[in-house]
């Protein structure tokens, strides 16, 4: 089948916040820009499901006229940001997301972006209603949009890279593309993890593919977790709903046995864990332990209730966050009738965010000339632990991602895409379609996304984690290759694509498992059982995977401190939470 | 007890290759809350890959509409249509199928 071809200065790779402000940064550089989106434009990626909130410093807050803390200052954000991320963050990208921040919101408001609320630190909006203002905006500076496109691979040569190959799903066609640079934006590899609370699209394409050309990654181990996440009923599975009102309306959670199980835990954790988005660290790591240990509910969850929290202020909550008893499009009625008479809901840690990534320098380039990177799919901002927003994030970094890809891709000699690296990789993602009577790759991915939310929840260990990797390997070797659609044609068929996905997906488990067992410490979302110390004489590095000729090696760095001397000495895990959680500024508000 | 089963009649086109649509017949355990996206992953992941519905990518909250289709003669979302017994699954625009449930859409750039 003949390919298309379109040829871009600046290629965008996620339909993603991240993606969509690169696109815009590169477009306003007078570079071109073509923006793949793997689903709906702007209705796919996690950023449309998100809550949302952006944060910046109270002070800068204050001063656009919102109700800021204008006691903050963004030396209080920089310390929080460290802290909160066990000293494992990468401080360069701190320094840039604080003094980012202020742009990137006053841009969100010229261009008509709708703001629910502010508190001392951050503003709340929606997903959709962002996604919304980014879309119009990129439409008016030009960026071109391509729906429904998935990347394939990227065309590297003599060392950078020139183009790439994507797969238009709906007709089965493939995209030849051109590009002087190319912004890797596709987020997390939440398909990896069953359930989970991403758009089904999220298999970290971005991630690999990178890979694959060159770039390392690091941290891979470092997953959050989101807590009090629906379990049921089925059409609201993955729902972050009772998260958000919880937060801001408190709850009760009990385990099998009725206990209030947070009540084992010191009450100044549990109290800021609570009231911040730090809940998602600690509330999923109490969650994991007692699914662990046989307290849990059936679908590997426990209860959430209004508990002694008043209805009335329920409702009052319920009514910001769920207009018309609607969450999202999600009917609400039923789980509001189920708060009101105090009946549980089951809720679990729900895989939420990717804290580790693709390798980048404080521009966002890659190691690989002309591959640059932004938002979730990279290394370093959040360290361990993230609770600041990834919102600003992904609109921080996509903007200065997108400015300094036009900028290569205007003074880049680059070739065209060598062809026969094209049909190569063309050949290489049509060998499944040319396999018959093979294994279905659905019931293939179900086993291994259920083993790794076993395996590599908030809770590890070595054996656990053993068994993981033995059984990826084994996927890898011996049903990966035998993957087959049972439909015939290439158009809308999905099995081609769930096959292609998990090439990837295994990949990702593959180092993520590799990287967890290398960390012989707790730290951040990473707990391993057998070693529940944070060790900062040892770890106090990023865990890197580096491409080899056979595969992939693992290797460590030290992190990039600027202003802030990260601790020595060893501490148990829970202490150490506390004390990152003491070592807070001041300043109020969730995060 | 065996568990509760209901029937799902699905909508089935491949224009490639089929002159006229028709229908199949899938039997799909009951949950209680169960939407028709989840009556259409269980056939998907255990009964029958070749079938195709947006699933690639979307939500499955609502909030992409991506899944707008036909259940039982209405209008509505996959995601959002509550299930309380067998069903009938039909495409958005039956004229205009690029697969079974999946619908052509314009594309805004070339």
């Amino acid at each position: 089948m003949a390919a298309r071809s379109i040829e871009t200065d600046v290629l965008v790779v996620g339909g993603g916040g991240a993606g969509f402000r690169a696109a815009i940064g590169a477009r306003e550089k007078g570079a071109t820009a073509v923006l793949l989106s793997k689903g709906p434009l702007a209705r796919c990626g996690a950023s449309p499901m998100a809550g949302a909130d952006f944060t910046l410093d109270g002070r800068n807050l204050s001063q656009l006229g919102f109700a800021g803390d204008p006691n903050d200052s963004e030396e209080k954000v920089f310390n929080d940001i460290v802290t909160q991320g066990f000293f494992l963050n990468n401080q360069k990208l701190i320094e840039q997301y604080v003094r980012g921040a202020p742009d990137r919101l006053k841009e969100l408001i010229d261009w008509r972006l709708k703001i629910v609320f502010s508190e001392e630190r951050a503003i709340f909006t929606t997903g959709i209603g962002l996604m919304d203002v980014l879309l119009k905006r990129a439409r008016t500076v030009g960026v071109d949009l391509l729906e429904d496109v998935m990347l394939i691979d990227l065309v590297v040569q003599r060392g950078m890279v020139t183009g790439a190959l994507a797969l238009d799903v709906r007709s089965g066609e493939f995209i030849h593309l051109a590009a002087k640079a190319v912004v890797m934006a596709t987020g997390g590899w939440h398909n990896a993890f069953w359930p989970n609370t991403g758009m089904r699209d999220l298999s970290g394409e971005g991630m690999v593919i990178a890979h694959r050309a060159g770039a390392e990654l690091g941290n891979m181990e470092f997953i959050t977790f989101c807590c009090n996440v629906l379990l049921e009923p089925p059409n609201a599975r993955g729902s972050i709903a009772t998260y958000v009102l919880g937060m801001q309306a408190g709850h009760e959670l009990t385990n099998n046995r009725g206990e209030a199980f947070l009540d084992q835990y010191d009450p100044y954790t549990v109290g800021v864990a609570s009231g911040t988005e730090w809940n998602k660290s600690f509330i999923s790591h109490a969650t994991a332990k007692e699914v662990r240990e046989g307290r849990g509910f059936s679908r590997g969850g426990i209860h959430f209730r209004r508990g002694d929290e008043p209805w009335e202020k329920y409702k009052a909550w319920c009514g910001i966050l769920f207009p018309n008893w609607k969450y999202k499009s999600l009917d609400m009625t039923e789980i509001g009738r189920r708060l009101e008479a105090n009946e549980p809901l089951e809720v679990g840690a729900v895989v939420e965010y990717f804290d580790g990534g693709i390798v980048i320098d404080d521009g966002f380039a890659t190691a690989v000339p002309g591959l640059f990177a932004a938002g979730e799919c990279t290394l370093g901002l959040f360290g361990a632990n993230r609770v600041f927003s990834a919102i600003t994030e992904m609109l921080v970094q996509g903007a200065d991602a997108g400015r300094n890809a036009a900028e290569y891709a205007r003074s880049a000699e680059i070739p065209a895409p060598d062809p026969d690296s094209l049909a190569e990789k063309q050949h290489k993602a049509e060998r499944p379609l040319e396999r018959s009577g093979g294994l279905r790759p659905a019931p293939v991915r179900r086993k291994i996304q259920e083993m790794a939310q076993t395996h590599l929840g908030p809770i590890r260990t070595e054996g656990e984690l053993q068994s993981l990797l033995a059984e990826i390997q084994r996927v890898k070797r011996e049903e990966l290759p035998l993957l087959s659609p049972a439909a015939a044609g290439r158009s809308y068929n999905k099995e081609w694509v769930d096959a292609l996905e998990l090439e990837n997906i295994a990949a990702l488990l593959e180092l993520a498992a590799s990287s967890a067992l290398q960390r012989t410490e707790s730290r951040g979302v990473h707990y391993r059982a057998d070693h529940p110390v944070t060790n900062n004489d040892e770890w106090l590095v990023e865990s890197l995977v580096r491409k080899t000729d056979d595969g992939f090696a693992l290797a460590t760095r030290p992190v990039s401190t600027t202003s802030i001397t990260p601790p020595a000495g060893t501490t148990p895990y829970l202490d150490m939470v506390k004390g990152m959680m003491e070592r807070h500024s001041e300043i109020g508000g969730h995060h | 007890m065996a568990e509760k089963t209901i029937t799902a009649r699905v909508f089935r086109m491949d224009p490639a290759v089929d002159e006229e649509s028709r229908y199949q017949e899938y039997r799909v355990p009951f949950e209680e809350g169960m939407s028709a996206m989840d009556v259409l992953d269980y056939i998907y992941q255990n009964l029958d890959g070749t079938l195709a519905y947006y699933d690639h990518a979307g939500c499955s909250l609502g909030i992409c509409a991506r899944c707008n289709c036909k259940v039982n003669g209405k209008a509505t979302l996959f995601c959002q249509y509550l299930v309380s017994g067998d069903l009938t699954i039909d495409p958005i625009s039956p004229s205009k199928v690029l697969k079974d449930l999946v619908c052509e859409r314009k594309r805004e750039n070339p």
